[in-house]
């Protein structure tokens, strides 16, 4: 009642004031009339009147104060008053406000990125009862065949995520610890052609329940559905929102609309809300498809995934019952687990059934928090430093300027104000600072949203991570917004208001005064130096890590390489026709205009992707240490010349050494090493141990300069090279080395394409280079992020040693003076205030360095190529402080030398 | 003007109620009810109506309306709400509990200890 009662008083402000003046007014005129009634002169009546009411405004204000409306006021009033002192000191202004708009700013666009790949939900119901289920592989047992992802669990056991169909089937029957349990794949790069021309979209394949158990919402037409998987159903799909729009402009005669996917013909029969991604956090998926039509759209050597119980590839979302304990949950789940697994594999061992982990669903599954936390924690934390020293370099100016404003409070002391009520009036002025930064703040955070995805994503791909301001956003900056104005006005309205009214009133500038208030603000500067030595260090140790995995030797020229890929549909194309149709275009593509030389290779160089399999040495018995697992490249015949990778023994492939010709390979100078220590490698022969029965012997026929392979951080892994023509499947990457633009080439490659085959999309078009730099997103990230920031709180440590010397010579003006009345020499004074600022300089960069050596221990895991204690580092921090510090001291220190002892002694 | 008693403290709110929940009046006319019914034996300075009617208003025991004087003019009106009610009958209560005890102590004699 009463808050809604200030609410109204505040809002309609101008009806409040214009309702009491008409009160008060009818009130005092009808009082008059009754006196004129009475007998009384009008004029007589109305002064009388007047005077009986009282101080009308003093009644206006009890009047405003009993409806809650003083404190309003007064706080209008403080900041109305701060503004006004603010528009006096510009300077401080700008510098108060820019360095809080930086602070501010910068964390609000890292927390809404954080928000959108960290915390984001699914955006459908109740996603607080979905789990991931995901199998963990103890030392004895095992999973068959899979398609999925695995990863590290923290005891450093194996896990998964997919699971194999049938499994899935009989588990969802059994279930009762579940309501439902849904599967679904995502799947990547399908061709579809739909209005005009192949392209490649990603999608999802989903059970006949997805959409009813995610209760996801779908803007037009209806969902995937179980009679949609029926063997004898018609192939179905529904569209994403941004899918529709993109391709269809989002016109209404989508609905029934047939499509080509992977050459099978499907309807529309839907399209999502936009607010419904899929179930793989990050993912974009465009097309969702019933996942019985895997045996059509991605086929198998083996057959289809239906019915093979011993291939895990499904990933399956639970929707738990409530009420039920996480770890009875689990063991629940785990048990219906093994009873299917017992179900669909008796011939499996139960001593060798992996256990069963639930992961929360509610962002359904999730790689990307893995992937992002640490950076983005990481920036979290160095942004909240940078806007901590932009705090403590603010407390320290207000200190400053505080001192100056001490008479002015110390007057209103005198006259009565209260302690409490000046209190409010600094913090108020310190808080509307901090609301003009947080609002500039906010404006370059929203200006920025797009930047920092643009640093974590590969440039040759369209843009998945848009991050929303929404609400959330906006409550993290006002709450950073008012932590700031708290932390750095607390200091000096608790400073300001300490003094005894006479005390400061008697104080002069003559005393060498306030001595406690500069070791105050001395050591505010010395933290605000420390934090930023930190920053700098930090980003001193990402800028060498970069610099250092950009100068590694890679073994090979980078530079005008060209790489594309295509994936013919395995529903059209056979292994062989796969390998007949990639050497067709890789000829065409050495004949083109432009091109010095061009190749295959089954995995791109430096694009974290590899292949390994077991080779032996014949005539060498079975067993380990004479058994390896290099990494396996399928490539073309001038791979290596394509590259400009050197081949330091033997020759390099030919023509010769295709399909009709003998089996040949060549080895990288580490393989050699390690399978022929102390022999000559050429002519030596290995065979493949992959299957059951050994391969054929395969004849080594020359040795490849070691090159960097999968990641330029990591050493050159043992590597074999086969001509991709000896092999019965292919697929990989084409590399085109040309001196010609990107966009020319790119019309010549779809020519090529086109002309054996006008339904493949070329896919992931980009040069080495661009490749080489995706794989350092992470690493260019920090380093562009952290010295940004390293160089933005230098900045700041500069303006705080210039603020706290500029007011220490100002206050010793007098004291100055007379030592230089008393003889000393301007040189001298120089060199005081000089080794004063140094002092406190050299005190933040003891103090950082300590912190520095505890905090980036934790980013070892981060660097490469340097330690976390790496002294040059160390060193160049202190340098760039220290004479920082001298720079920000000299202008402070030459006023001192200049001051002539008669005007200091008369100074005032 | 015969004698006025200064007014108690605190007894002014209880006795706005008690004029308003004779009936709706503006400002003034609650200062000339409570001066009638007193006999103008009480003293209220007329400033210090306002302050407390929108204290009043505020806590929610009385609303106001605007409407039309006797003379005629645009003037302010309250009204009592439920609350308002409550709140005089439990200051009512209170005040006779109060002058009972303190009369009751003012009324002691020696011989009575």
């Amino acid at each position: 009642m009463k808050l809604f009662s200030w609410l109204r008083s505040v809002t309609r402000r101008g009806k409040v004031e214009s309702d009491m003046d008409a009160e008060l007014l009818f009130h005092i005129e009808s009082y008059a009339s009754d006196l004129v009634k009475a007998g009384m002169s009008e004029e007589e009546a109305k002064r009388r009147a007047w005077v009986e009411f009282g101080n009308v405004e003093v009644k206006k204000d009890e009047c405003r104060a009993s409806l809650g409306l003083r404190l309003w006021d007064e706080f209008c009033g403080d900041f109305v008053y701060g503004t006004r002192m603010l528009r006096r000191s510009p300077g401080f202004a700008a510098v108060a406000i820019i360095s809080l708009a930086l602070g501010i700013g910068a964390n609000t666009a890292i927390f809404s990125l954080a928000n959108e790949v960290l915390y984001k939900t699914m955006g459908v119901a109740g996603s607080d009862r979905l789990r991931i289920l995901n199998w963990v592989q103890h030392p004895k047992s095992t999973v068959g065949h899979a398609w999925g992802s695995f990863n590290k669990t923290k005891s450093g056991e194996m896990s998964g995520s997919p699971f194999p169909y049938p499994l899935y089937l009989d588990w969802r029957k059994r279930t009762k610890v579940m309501e439902d349990l849904v599967a679904f794949k995502d799947v990547y790069q399908l061709t579809v052609s739909a209005t005009s021309g192949a392209e490649s979209v990603d999608g999802q394949l989903v059970s006949g329940n997805f959409y009813q158990v995610l209760g996801a919402k779908l803007i037009a037409g209806r969902p995937i559905v179980e009679s949609d998987l029926a063997a004898s159903a018609p192939p179905v799909a529904v569209i994403s929102d941004a899918y529709w729009l993109s391709r269809f402009g989002r016109s209404v005669e989508v609905l029934g609309k047939t499509i080509k996917v992977n050459a099978t013909v499907v309807t529309i029969i839907g399209v999502n809300s936009p607010a419904f991604l899929g179930a793989k956090a990050g993912d974009t998926p465009e097309i969702f498809l019933p996942i019985t039509l895997q045996p059509r759209l991605l086929p198998r050597p083996t057959g289809s995934l239906m019915t093979d119980k011993n291939f895990w590839w499904v990933i399956l979302l639970g929707r738990f019952k409530p009420d039920i304990s996480p770890e009875s949950l689990r063991s629940a789940a785990e048990t219906e687990f093994y009873s299917s697994l017992r179900a669909t594999m008796p011939e499996k061992p139960a001593g060798n059934f992996p256990g069963l982990l639930l992961v929360d669903g509610g962002r359904g599954f999730d790689l990307q928090t893995q992937m992002f936390a640490r950076p983005l924690h990481v920036l979290l934390c160095a942004a909240a430093l940078v806007l901590l020293v932009a705090c403590v370099n603010l407390a320290n100016l207000l200190l400053a300027r505080g001192a100056a404003r001490q008479r002015e409070i110390s007057v209103r002391l005198a006259m009565g104000a209260g302690r409490f009520r000046i209190f409010r009036q600094v913090l108020t002025e310190s808080l509307s600072i901090a609301i003009m930064g947080g609002a500039a703040g906010l404006v370059l955070g929203y200006a920025c949203r797009n930047v920092l995805p643009a640093l974590f994503e590969e440039s040759w791909r369209k843009s998945s991570i848009n991050p929303q301001f929404d609400w959330k956003v906006f409550v993290y900056a006002l709450g950073i917004t008012l932590l700031t104005g708290l932390l750095f006005g607390l200091i000096p309205a608790a400073r300001l208001n300490g003094g005894s009214a006479g005390s400061v009133m008697k104080e002069t500038s003559r005393m060498s005064a306030g001595r406690g208030r500069a070791l105050l603000g001395k050591s505010l500067v010395v933290l605000q130096i420390g934090l930023s030595v930190v920053l700098l260090i930090g980003a001193g140790l990402f800028v060498r890590t970069l610099g250092n995995l950009k100068s590694v030797p890679i073994g090979f020229n980078p530079q005008r390489l060209l790489f594309f890929e295509i994936d013919p549909p395995s529903n059209r194309y056979s292994g062989a026709q796969r390998v007949a149709l990639f050497r067709q275009i890789e000829e065409k593509l050495m004949a083109l205009r432009g091109v010095q030389a061009a190749t295959f290779s089954s995995e791109p160089l430096l694009a974290n992707s590899m292949d390994n399999g077991c080779v032996r040495p014949t005539g060498k018995p079975a067993g380990t240490g004479n058994e390896d697992y290099p990494w396996i490249n399928r490539v073309g015949e001038s791979f290596f010349q394509t590259l400009e990778m050197p081949i330091v023994m033997g020759r390099s492939f030919n023509w010769k050494d295709n399909q009709h010709g003998a089996l040949v390979a060549i080895v990288n100078r580490a393989l050699a090493a390690k399978l022929f220590p102390h022999e000559s490698p050429i002519g030596m022969t290995v065979n493949s141990c992959e299957g059951k029965t050994l391969g054929p012997p395969i004849q080594i026929v020359g040795v490849a300069a070691d090159a960097r392979y999968a990641s330029i951080d990591a050493e050159v892994p043992p590597t074999i090279f086969l001509p991709y023509l000896q092999q019965d499947d292919a697929s990989g990457t084409f590399e085109i080395r040309t001196a010609a633009s990107t966009q020319s080439m790119l019309k010549l490659i779809r020519e090529v394409v086109d002309s054996v085959d006008r339904d493949l999309p070329l896919l992931d078009v980009r040069t080495q280079t661009q490749q080489i730099d995706a794989t350092l997103t992470e690493q260019r990230m920090f380093a562009s992020l952290t010295s940004g920031f390293g160089l933005l709180a230098l900045l700041l440590a500069g303006i705080g040693i210039y603020g706290i010397m500029a007011y220490h010579v100002a206050r010793r003006t007098n004291e100055i003076g007379i030592r230089m009345a008393l003889g000393a020499q301007a040189q001298r004074v120089l060199g005081m205030i000089l080794a004063d600022a140094w002092l406190l300089a050299g005190l933040g960069v003891v103090a950082g360095v300590a912190a520095a050596l505890a905090v980036t221990r934790v980013l070892a895991a981060m660097l490469y190529g340097v330690k976390p204690n790496d002294p040059l580092n160390y060193i160049g921090a202190c340098v760039v402080f220290l004479v920082t510090a001298l720079l920000a001291g000299a202008i402070p220190a030459r006023r001192a030398a200049a001051i002539d002892p008669c005007e200091a002694l008369r100074h005032e | 003007m015969g004698k006025h008693l200064e007014l108690l403290q605190g007894t002014l709110d209880m006795l706005i109620l008690k004029a308003i929940s004779l009936g709706p009046l503006h400002g003034y006319g609650i200062l000339l009810r409570i001066q009638q019914i007193s006999r103008d034996r009480l003293e209220i300075q007329q400033g210090s109506l306002y302050p407390a009617l929108y204290r009043l208003e505020h806590q929610g025991w009385i609303t106001s309306d605007w409407g039309e004087s006797e003379n005629k003019r645009k003037a302010k009106f309250y009204r009592l709400t439920a609350t308002g009610k409550r709140q005089l009958q439990k200051e009512a209560e209170n005040w006779d509990r109060m002058a009972d005890v303190i009369a009751g102590i003012l009324r002691t004699q020696p011989e009575e200890l």
